[in-house]
């Protein structure tokens, strides 16, 4: 029988909350064998979705931010959603660089997303929402 | 987020400690800005970031806006004590580029002091 876990949560659209919901993930994802570089990257990829949500989803307005974390056996899925404005171009919006806020933002977002885990899809719908689903497997390690 | 400043000559050290994401980013950005308004001779950026145990892409956004302006000024970037992770992070969104990594904020005072930069 497969091994499973899961852990569902809101929290309200506010910048504080990023760091509640990265720490929290990784607090769940550790119950898998991951390397601490590993837990660190979800991390980064927890918190730039997070980030998105309030940044873009909810123009730092106020909103709900949902997230799920699950894992089966060796491989864990993390879903951010948000209720926001939702994305018009969402290939546009992964491009490495792209930002609608370039005076501050680096448009690196979606990059470290993809980096980080082994597989992010976004849905989005305008004026409805984004979500966004990041999975990463526990690589194999060699025994001992 | 806890973060100190130190000027040396015409460098502008830079200690931080904590996270530093979408929250904490706008306060570090804002004391950054102050600086490089009141000292309009600095050229150095040192960041010191041997307690920093997180920054995303907020963060590295608030130091690339400080990096454009030294750019301009003719000056340098430098991240020292950058653990592992935060390296990585840095090598990723193309800071090694722009910046040089270091062991120590004295070596890199010996460089700019020594006008070695």
């Amino acid at each position: 029988m497969a091994d499973t876990n899961w852990v569902k949560f809101e929290i309200p659209s506010d910048t504080r909350n990023v760091a509640f919901a990265r720490t929290a993930v990784a607090l769940f994802a550790s119950q898998l064998d991951w390397t601490l570089d590993e837990l660190e990257d979800i991390k980064v990829a927890v918190s730039e979705a997070v980030s998105n949500s309030v940044i873009h989803g909810y123009q730092l307005g106020e909103g709900i931010v949902r997230l799920e974390a699950s894992y089966q056996d060796h491989k864990l899925t993390i879903v951010v959603e948000d209720y926001g404005q939702g994305i018009a171009d969402i290939e546009q919006a992964q491009e490495t660089g792209y930002t609608t806020i370039p005076e501050e933002r680096m448009g690196l977002g979606f990059t470290f997303m993809h980096e980080y885990m082994d597989e992010v899809l976004v849905f989005s719908q305008v004026q409805k929402g984004t979500k966004v689903t990041m999975i990463k497997e526990v690589p194999r390690r060699p025994e001992g | 987020m806890q973060y100190d400043f130190e000027t040396v000559g015409q460098a502008l050290i830079a200690k931080l400690r904590g996270e530093l994401d979408l929250h904490t980013s706008p306060q570090f950005k804002e004391q950054l800005a102050k600086i490089f308004t009141t000292r309009p001779q600095m050229k150095y950026l040192i960041m010191d970031v041997q307690h920093l145990q997180f920054i995303d892409s907020s963060g590295l956004g608030v130091i690339l806006g400080r990096y454009r302006e030294l750019e301009e000024r003719g000056g340098r970037l430098f991240f020292v004590q950058a653990n592992p992770h935060i390296k990585r992070v840095l090598q990723m969104s193309g800071f090694q580029k722009i910046s040089e990594f270091a062991a120590s904020t004295a070596d890199v005072l010996k460089r700019v002091e020594g006008g070695h930069l």
